[in-house]
This record gives structure tokens, C-alpha cells and sequence, in this order.
């Protein structure tokens, strides 16, 4: 199966394909608001007719072209292209204002590459191992590994955990429309037989994340949105020193794993892993009082960090059919298409692609760091591309994407109808990402309950040890938690008051 | 202090209001109690998630009123509205040109509603005041694209899209 993988990417057309997803990936993570999920939500349609390897591996190459484009907005512009770089501009725009702009994108793109490296490595090595364990799972594990993962709404949610638990009820929710699991019986279709296999998951990332971007464009149109690009730098060789490069190994790996650490938990994606890989960076460095000035140690942490996650979101994807965070919810969404069904049993059932996958993401990872090494200078001129005519051809992409997912117009309309909805979420502060985990989760936490109602009986559940640890560490991740979430609050609140007071003082 | 209490308190009440048209409508679901029926029924997760969506509603609504409470005993002053269609109509205009976009795709065809929605919504993204610029090079794009992407879609990738009353 291995060899069959390594055939099936190593043929022209495969890497050729690699190469595309790998170059457009790179330009959506590039431009402000342009995302890797909506570079896999645009390409989704044209990977329809494809083998389910060579898809997949086009997904796989935009996903980590996205999440490695972002640096470049994040250094040359101080707005990070997508959410994974947040952590990224904190050094890389001092350093770019300190005429280092050449060196802070050579240390983010060398970084991204090894941050990339080290996570496909642990993908290859725990993916196996979590799907081994996930063997011995039956009705109550996947009920209790449904609620556990579930319960990581509340950690990710921040100061509003209502608000969260909201957007990931409002997901489960619309799951239940459609059959129901085991009896089948119709709910919530209204007579509609477009409705009779529920929404799909693809139709439901294409409007949470695409239509909402477009409104959120139009709604700043009357703003100036003009900003300078800093285009008088130089990449010249690797941009730093091998001294340099040594001194921030153990950083770049440190930060590797709590990249990957923070992938392989539900719904947690590469912005909060940059984030506190750069928070851990900052405060272990012997030159804290330098974080933020413009050091190479911070965009080492942050890149190297939200590389990892990719590796390490795919490991709950492809052993237990969880998405890491949007982006593998979409390309969860896209195995679905090439009817490839994640889960313990993948290497036994689609162990080609699996490893397919693998191969995809190392002849991508080398593409990234060849494409950004050698053609800098193309994709920052691509920051210049009006967004005005962009948006509109990737929501006519996404719309295809609806129709082609199982060839019904209706979609389209479902389409509209989520891009409202994620619209009006916005709005309201709800955060969507919760939507999709309550989405995917809600239907395997119904099946298995109901399941377990009928098993209680005769196997009752204290005869399942990793049910009980599940939901043992489901209470505690719960607690801390919500405990964690009040603190914010209360921060939150009190730097309000206080920036009232100065306000009325003034 | 709690300023933004309209956004708990508009989305607790939307949130009440649509959890109660769902639990309503789960009776009108069928049970099955055949040979093979679970103890839960398809009506127990639904209830499940309704009830705590009503739960939910109950407490952010309840929570932008002592919000609200607060800010008025601190002196605020409640905002009015800042009229709706003057700050969203970029908004309202794209959400319009969308659905028209997908109601016209089955009659009209793909192409040419294609043609029409690229072109509407990039004069929708613009300033009002570079219309006149920009409106040719919105046709163009709308038209490139149009034709191209039913090209590509329905020769090179077999994705059937709608061809509409002129057959294309």
C-alpha cells in the first residue's frame, strides 16, 4: 500500500496538480481574509472528476500552501493573511521595518517548511497508533469520545462560552436533519426529498466561510481599504546564518509540538497554536524583553507552530474522522466526495490514499518552500489583486462546488441560506467555528447514545474503561475550562471599564 | 460597561423563539417502536439539543438585560437605531444579488446568470463613485469567467451545470 501511494503521487499529472494547489494555496494564505479553507472549498469542485489521490493531494497542497501563504501579509503588511499568522506579525513587521523584511520571510518559510516536516513525521508515526486504539471502540467510546471532543467547544470559545456552546448546538442541530440514524425515519425535511440525506457538510463550510466573507467585504466597502506593500526587499540565500539557524532549533521544535499538540485537539487550529507556541517562545528566552521588537526567535515560533498543527490536525481526521479545525473539516468534506471514509479502519479499507496523503504533503511541503524561497516576489504583487473582482469569482466557484456535491441546484439555495446564517452569527458574536464540531460530532454522539440505550442492559457501561476516562477527562478539560474562560471574562470586563474611564476622563 | 448588550439580548430572543418552533415541530416526526427500536427514540437527541438551545437563548437574553440594566444605572444613553439600510446596504444588495444569482442559474442557464451576478457584485464591492471605471472591466471579468468556468467545469470536470433556456 505504501508503494501504491508513493506510485500513485509520483505521477506527472499528481505533481503537477501538487504544484497548482501548492502555488494557489500559497496566494489564498497571502491576501487578507482569504483563507486555506476557502482555497479548498474553491478547488473542491474541480477535484470531482479526479481519481480520489489526486484530490486529495490537491486539497492537501492548498491546505498547506494556505496556512504557509499567511506569512507573507503578516511580515510585508502587519495583517496576517489568514488566522494561523496572527503570532507572526507580532516580530515580523518590526523586523521588516528594520529593513530585515528579506530575513523574517526566509526564517518563516524556512521555519513553516520544518514546522510542516515535523507534523507530517507525527502524523506518519501516531495516526497508525490512534487508530489501533480506536479499534477497540464500540458504541459507548464513540458516544463518550463524541462528548469529550464536544467539551473542547468550551476551551476554544474564550470569554463567551454560552456563546460558543450556541454556535456548536445550533451545528448538532441542523445535523438532525435528514434520516434519522438507525430507524431512518424522515425529521425536519418538510416534505423535501433534497433534504431526505440532511445537509451536506461541504454545502455547510462553503456559506459559513465563503458567503460570510463576501459580507463582510461589502460591508466595509465605503471604508479606504488602500494599504502599501513593502516591496524593497531582498531574499538573498537563506537570509540568516547557520548560527542563527542552530541557536533556534530546540524553539522550532518545542513549538513543533505544541503545534501539533494543539492540532490533534478537536476544533483548535493554527491561530491558537501560534499564539501560545510564541506566549511559550517569548517566556522560556533568555531576551524576553526582545519579543515584539523584531527577532527572528518570534516568527520561528509562531511559523514553525501553525506548520505543525496541519500534521497535527489530520491525525484525529484521518484515525477517528474528526477534523483538527475548519480546514480538515473541509477536507473531511472532501474524502467524503472521493468516498473515503476516515476512521480506524482507513489503512485497511483506503490505506492507498492514506498514504497517498502522506506523500502529498511532503512533495507539497517542498514545493512551498521552493515556490516562496525563489518567487517571493510573485506573491507579494498577487496582495494587489482587487478583492472587489476576486470575491465575487470565488463565491461563483463555490456555488459550483454546491451544485457538484451531489448534483443538485437545491444546494445553492442551501448555500445562500447558511451564508445568512453564518452572516447573522457573526453579528451576533457567535463564533462559527463550534458549528462545524457540533455538525460532524452531533450525528455520532446520537447514533452511539441511542445505540448504548439498547446495550445498557446487558454490557453496562462500567464494564468500558476508556468510556470512563473519557468522561472523566471530559469533566476535568470542562472545569478548567469554564474556570479559565471566567478569568478572561473578568480581564476582558475590567480592560472595558477601564478604557470607559479613560475615555470619559478625556 | 456592557454597551453591547443589543447583542445578547436580539440573538437570545431569536435563539428562544427558533428552539420553540423546533421542539414544536419533533412530535410530527414518526417514532419507530418496531421489533429492533432503541429505548431512545429519534425524538430524545432533538429534544436534547432543543432544550439546551432554549436554555441558552434564555440565558443571553437574560444576561444583555442585566447589561443593559447596568449600563442605563451607569448613565448610558441607548443607542438608537442607526438605520439599518444606510450601514448594511452593501449587505443587503450582495445577499439580493446572490439569491437572484440562484434562483435565475436553473431558467436562465449558467452562463448568463453567471455573466450578471459576477458583474453586479463587483459594481456591489465598489464605491459608488468609481462605477463609471469600473463597470466595463466588471462586464469582462463576469463574461471571461461565465464562459470559461462552464468550459472547463462541464468538458474538462464533468460537473453538470445548469444550461438553462438557451441550451448552453
Amino acid at each position: 500500500m505504501i508503494l501504491q501511494g508513493l506510485v500513485a503521487v509520483f505521477q506527472p499529472l499528481t505533481i503537477l496538480l501538487i504544484a497548482v494547489g501548492t502555488f494557489v494555496g500559497i496566494i489564498f494564505g497571502a491576501i487578507p481574509g482569504l483563507t486555506a479553507t476557502m482555497a479548498i472549498v474553491m478547488f473542491l469542485p474541480v477535484t470531482y472528476s479526479m481519481t480520489a489521490s489526486q484530490g486529495i493531494s490537491t486539497l492537501m497542497a492548498l491546505y498547506i500552501g494556505g496556512i504557509s501563504g499567511g506569512l507573507i501579509s503578516a511580515i510585508l503588511l502587519n495583517i496576517p493573511g489568514t488566522p494561523s499568522s496572527v503570532a507572526t506579525c507580532f516580530d515580523g513587521k518590526p523586523m521588516a521595518d528594520k529593513g530585515e523584511a528579506g530575513k523574517a520571510l526566509s526564517t518563516g518559510v524556512v521555519f513553516s517548511f520544518i514546522g510542516t516536516a515535523i507534523g507530517i513525521a507525527l502524523l506518519i508515526i501516531l495516526a497508525p497508533v490512534l487508530c489501533d486504539v480506536a479499534l477497540k471502540f464500540q458504541a459507548y467510546e464513540y458516544c463518550a469520545l463524541a462528548i469529550f471532543s464536544l467539551s473542547m467547544v468550551i476551551a476554544l470559545t474564550g470569554h463567551d462560552t454560552p456563546k460558543g456552546l450556541v454556535s456548536a448546538v445550533l451545528g448538532a442541530l441542523l445535523a438532525t436533519v435528514g434520516l434519522a440514524p438507525i430507524d431512518s425515519r424522515p425529521r425536519f425535511t418538510f416534505g423535501l426529498y433534497q433534504l431526505n440525506n440532511g445537509f451536506a457538510l461541504v454545502v455547510l463550510l462553503i456559506g459559513l466561510f465563503a458567503i460570510s466573507e463576501v459580507m463582510a467585504y461589502a460591508e466595509n466597502v465605503r471604508q479606504d481599504q488602500n494599504f502599501t506593500v513593502k516591496e524593497d526587499f531582498k531574499m538573498k540565500g537563506l537570509g540568516f546564518t547557520a548560527k542563527e539557524f542552530v541557536s533556534n532549533i530546540p524553539n522550532a521544535i518545542r513549538s513543533a509540538l505544541i503545534g501539533v499538540g494543539i492540532g490533534i485537539l478537536p476544533g483548535i487550529g493554527g491561530g491558537v497554536s501560534c499564539m501560545i507556541s510564541y506566549t511559550v517562545s517569548k517566556n522560556l528566552s533568555k531576551q524576553r524583553e526582545l519579543y515584539g521588537t523584531g527577532i527572528m526567535d518570534g516568527v520561528v515560533a509562531s511559523e514553525t507552530a501553525n506548520n505543525a498543527t496541519i500534521g497535527g490536525a489530520m491525525i484525529p481526521l484521518l484515525s477517528l474522522g474528526i477534523p483538527g479545525d475548519a480546514a480538515t473539516a473541509m477536507l473531511l468534506g472532501g474524502l467524503q466526495v472521493h468516498n473515503v471514509s476516515p476512521g480506524p479502519l482507513i489503512y485497511q479499507n483506503n490505506g492507498q490514499v492514506v498514504y497517498a496523503i502522506f506523500f502529498a504533503m511532503m512533495v507539497a511541503a517542498v514545493f512551498m518552500l521552493l515556490f516562496m524561497m525563489l518567487g517571493m516576489k510573485i506573491f507579494v504583487s498577487v496582495l494587489k489583486i482587487p478583492k472587489n473582482f476576486l470575491l465575487p469569482v470565488v463565491v461563483v466557484l463555490c456555488g459550483i462546488g454546491a451544485i457538484g456535491n451531489a448534483n443538485m441546484a437545491f444546494d445553492t439555495y442551501v448555500m445562500v441560506g447558511f451564508g445568512l446564517m453564518a452572516y447573522l452569527m457573526k453579528k451576533a458574536k457567535i463564533p462559527s467555528v463550534p458549528m462545524i464540531l457540533g455538525f460532524i460530532l452531533g450525528p455520532m454522539f446520537e447514533e452511539n447514545l441511542r445505540r448504548c440505550s439498547q446495550l445498557t442492559s446487558s454490557d453496562p457501561f462500567y464494564n468500558h474503561p476508556i468510556f470512563m476516562v473519557l468522561i472523566a477527562v471530559t469533566v476535568v478539560v470542562s472545569v478548567f475550562s469554564v474556570r479559565a474562560n471566567q478569568k478572561e471574562a473578568k480581564i476582558a470586563a475590567g480592560q472595558e471599564k477601564k478604557a470607559l474611564e479613560n475615555a470619559e476622563n478625556q | 460597561m456592557g454597551k453591547n448588550y443589543k447583542s445578547d439580548i436580539v440573538p437570545g430572543i431569536v435563539l428562544m423563539v427558533f428552539s420553540i418552533c423546533y421542539l414544536a415541530l419533533i412530535p410530527t416526526v414518526s417514532e419507530f417502536v418496531g421489533l429492533g427500536s432503541t429505548p431512545l427514540t429519534n425524538h430524545f437527541v432533538p429534544e436534547l439539543w432543543g432544550g439546551v438551545l432554549l436554555f441558552l437563548g434564555i440565558w443571553i437574553f437574560v444576561r444583555g438585560l442585566r447589561k443593559r440594566k447596568r449600563f442605563l444605572a451607569e448613565g448610558g444613553i441607548p443607542e438608537k437605531g442607526a438605520g439599518f439600510w444606510s450601514s448594511e446596504k452593501e449587505v443587503v444588495e450582495s445577499f439580493v444579488a446572490l439569491t437572484i444569482y440562484v434562483a435565475l442559474m436553473t431558467p436562465v442557464g449558467f452562463v448568463i446568470s453567471t455573466i450578471l451576478y459576477i458583474t453586479a457584485q463587483i459594481l456591489i464591492l465598489t464605491k459608488v463613485e468609481l462605477w463609471k471605471k469600473t463597470w466595463l472591466p466588471a462586464l469582462i471579468t463576469g463574461v471571461v469567467f461565465g464562459v470559461a468556468l462552464d468550459y472547463i467545469f462541464k468538458v474538462f470536470l464533468n460537473v453538470l451545470l445548469p444550461t438553462g433556456i438557451l441550451g448552453w
